[in-house]
């Protein structure tokens, strides 16, 4: 079998279970784990496209980029979370409308 | 080839640990087993900068960020109250896409393999990161500046009430 093909079954996996996590809980946390699953399988991917098509330096520039944006989306959802805990004490997904200003 | 399959299998098994753990602080530290998984795995891919942000910031500052937000809300008890039962259907879920898939994805992705079109080569990753990709360096400061304007937005100085 082909060596790109096999890896980017993995990948598949790894975005189904990040999907899963994101759609089957409810908790905060739970869902920002599930992103960050999501986004370890799409720079996988994208490193490994690089690396087929002989461009891995701009692939590793690009997730450069994403790794950054991925550490602000992180830290922005944490402190809705913490917020959201402080004001209502719960971590809920479903509770953030309490956030209401 | 084998090392390759290996790490991959173990990001798996992490990233289902994650997510089915109870324990949100097991979660976190799941959660940064997947990135050094990752980051092994692009230094496989002979992507080493890449690898090395990927190693201290995901599977460092990130891995800090979530330990300290478990922590900030751990006496909580909305956490434990989730419910865990679509949660435990994970693995066979998995399974059952797991197995699905291995017929239908490897042969598209072999396909989808077959249409590549080799890049010349762009030269060092300095070249490539300072002269070719310098709009995302200023994203990516904007990006910061934008993270700092929430965390300062979400948590606003306290006025004293007279």
């Amino acid at each position: 079998m082909n060596f790109f093909a096999f890896d980017w079954y993995f990948i598949a996996l790894l975005l189904f279970i990040g999907f899963y996590a994101m759609l089957a809980s409810s908790s905060i946390i739970r869902q920002l784990i599930g992103l960050e699953i999501v986004s370890k399988g799409v720079m996988l991917a994208v490193i490994s496209a690089g690396a087929l098509t002989n461009n891995l330096q701009l692939a590793q520039a690009i997730v450069i980029t994403m790794i950054v944006i991925e550490v602000v989306v992180v830290a922005a959802g944490l402190a809705l979370l913490v917020k959201n805990h402080r004001l209502s004490g719960l971590a809920d997904i479903w509770k953030l409308n309490g956030l209401k200003g | 080839m084998i090392y390759h399959t290996l790490l991959f299998s173990l990001a798996v098994i992490a990233a289902i640990w994650a997510v089915m753990a109870r324990n949100l602080l097991t979660s976190a530290i799941m959660l940064a087993l997947v990135s050094v998984c990752a980051s092994l795995l692009l230094f496989n891919f002979n992507a080493p900068w890449a690898a090395v942000f990927e190693l201290s910031v995901c599977a460092g500052l990130i891995t800090v960020l979530f330990i300290s937000g478990v922590s900030l809300i751990r006496a909580s008890t909305s956490t434990t109250a989730e419910k865990m039962t679509y949660l435990k259907v994970l693995p066979l879920a998995l399974g059952i896409f797991g197995i699905a898939a291995w017929f239908y994805l490897p042969p598209f992705f072999a396909e989808l393999a077959g249409w590549k079109y080799t890049a010349a080569e762009a030269g060092p990753i300095g070249k490539v990161l300072w002269e070719l990709r310098r709009p995302d360096l200023l994203g990516q400061i904007a990006m910061l500046a934008a993270g700092v304007f929430v965390i300062k937005s979400v948590f606003p100085k306290r006025r004293t009430v007279k």
